[in-house]
C-alpha cells in the first residue's frame, strides 16, 4: 500500500498543475475575459459630446477607455518577480524552507503598484475635460 | 486503533481527491464559470485580480514543491514538513497585491460609473457588405465580456440564407430578371446565452 502522505502529495500535485493548465490555457484562448486588461476608464459618463461645429451631439453613455502604460508595467514587473521567485524555489539550497524574497523586489513591486495606483486614481478622480473625445459612441 | 486510523486516513485521501477532480471536471465542462475570473463588475478585466491570481498560483505552487521537499537533505526518502516559517518577505509580497486591490477598489467605488454593469454585446463584423447573387460571405461575430459565447445567426430580412452555426451567408442562386429597386437582405447574430446581446449586417446584393 502507498504511504498516506505520498497519495496526497499526489492529489495536490495533480491538482495544482491541472488547475494552472487550465486557467492558463483559458486565458490564452480568451474563454477567460481579458478584454481592457491593458486599458484604464476615465470619469466622464455623462459629459456633453461636442461636435466639430460646436454643437451639442448628446452625453457620453460610459466611461471613455484609455490605453494605460502603468497597467503593462504592473503586468511585467508581476511577472518578472513570479518568474524569479519560481526560479529560486526551484534551485532552492536549502529544501524545506521558503526562499526569502530579496527588498529589492518588494520596492519594485511596491513602486509598480503605487505607480498603477496613481494613474488609475488620477484617471478617475479627476475626470477629462468635456468634449475631449468627440470620437467616442453616444 | 492504529489499522483504523489508517483506513480513516485513506478515505479522507480519496474523498479529498473526489473532490478534486470534481472541481477540475466542472471547470473543465464549464459548470464552474471562469470567464469572468479576472473582471470587474463592469466586464472589464482587472490588472489588480490578474496579479492576485498569479501571486496566488505562485505562492501556492511554492509552498508545495517545499512541502513535498521534506526538511531533510540527506535522506533517501523525505517525509512531506510544513516549513519551520513563512519569510516575511512573502507576507509583504501577498500584503502588497492585497492592499494594491483593495486601494483601487476603493478608487473605482468612489464614483457609480466605475461599478455600473456593462452588458454583454456582439458585433458582427463587416457590418455592411455587398453580395453578388450565388456568392457566399463569412460573418464573424465578437461577443465582448463572454469571449466564449456561442452565437446563433440568422436572415431576418430579405433573401438568402445562413448557416446558425457558422455565420456563413448564402445568396440567392438566381438574380431577378427585371430590374427593380435594390435588394438588401439583413443578418441578426445573437448571443445564445445573452439573448438580449444582438448585432444586425446589411448585404446588398448585387
Amino acid at each position: 500500500m502507498p504511504d498516506i502522505a505520498a497519495i496526497v502529495a499526489w492529489e495536490v500535485k495533480g491538482f495544482l498543475f491541472t488547475l494552472f493548465a487550465m486557467v492558463a490555457l483559458k486565458l490564452l484562448t480568451g474563454e477567460i475575459n481579458m478584454g481592457y486588461l491593458f486599458y484604464g476608464r476615465k470619469n466622464d459618463t455623462g459629459q456633453p459630446i461636442v461636435g466639430a461645429d460646436g454643437k451639442m451631439l448628446g452625453r457620453k453613455r460610459q466611461d471613455t477607455p484609455y490605453f494605460s502604460p502603468e497597467r503593462v508595467q504592473l503586468l511585467v514587473f508581476t511577472l518578472a518577480a513570479a518568474f524569479s521567485y519560481l526560479t529560486q524555489v526551484l534551485n532552492n539550497a536549502h529544501p524545506g524552507t521558503l526562499p526569502p524574497v530579496p527588498d529589492s523586489w518588494l520596492a519594485v513591486l511596491g513602486g509598480s503598484n503605487l505607480v498603477y495606483l496613481g494613474g488609475k486614481a488620477y484617471s478617475r478622480l479627476w475626470p477629462a475635460s468635456p468634449g475631449a473625445h468627440e470620437q467616442e459612441t453616444l | 486503533m492504529a489499522t483504523l486510523s489508517i483506513l480513516c486516513g485513506y478515505l479522507i485521501c480519496g474523498f479529498v481527491g473526489l473532490l478534486g477532480l470534481a472541481v477540475l471536471w466542472r471547470i473543465f465542462d464549464g459548470t464552474i464559470d471562469l470567464s469572468r475570473l479576472i473582471s470587474e463588475p463592469t466586464g472589464d478585466a482587472s490588472m489588480s485580480r490578474f496579479q492576485f491570481l498569479i501571486f496566488t498560483f505562485v505562492i501556492a505552487l511554492s509552498l508545495f514543491l517545499v512541502i513535498v521537499a521534506g526538511k531533510n537533505t540527506d535522506c533517501k526518502i523525505c517525509k512531506p514538513a510544513l516549513p519551520d516559517s513563512i519569510p516575511t518577505g512573502i507576507l509583504s509580497l501577498l500584503g502588497i497585491s492585497g492592499s494594491s486591490y483593495l486601494v483601487s477598489k476603493g478608487i473605482q467605488y468612489s464614483d457609480p460609473s466605475g461599478v455600473a454593469d456593462r452588458p454583454v454585446t456582439v458585433t458582427i463584423m463587416p457590418s455592411t457588405v455587398l453580395v453578388r447573387y450565388s456568392q457566399s460571405q463569412q460573418f464573424q461575430a465578437e461577443v465582448t465580456r463572454k469571449p466564449d459565447s456561442k452565437v446563433q445567426w440568422a436572415v431576418v430580412a430579405g433573401p438568402g440564407s445562413i448557416d446558425a452555426e457558422t455565420g456563413l451567408y448564402r445568396a440567392p442562386a438566381v438574380a431577378p430578371t427585371e430590374p427593380g429597386p435594390q435588394v438588401y437582405a439583413t443578418v441578426k447574430a445573437t448571443c445564445v446565452e445573452f439573448p438580449d446581446a444582438t448585432d444586425l449586417a446589411v448585404i446588398t446584393l448585387a
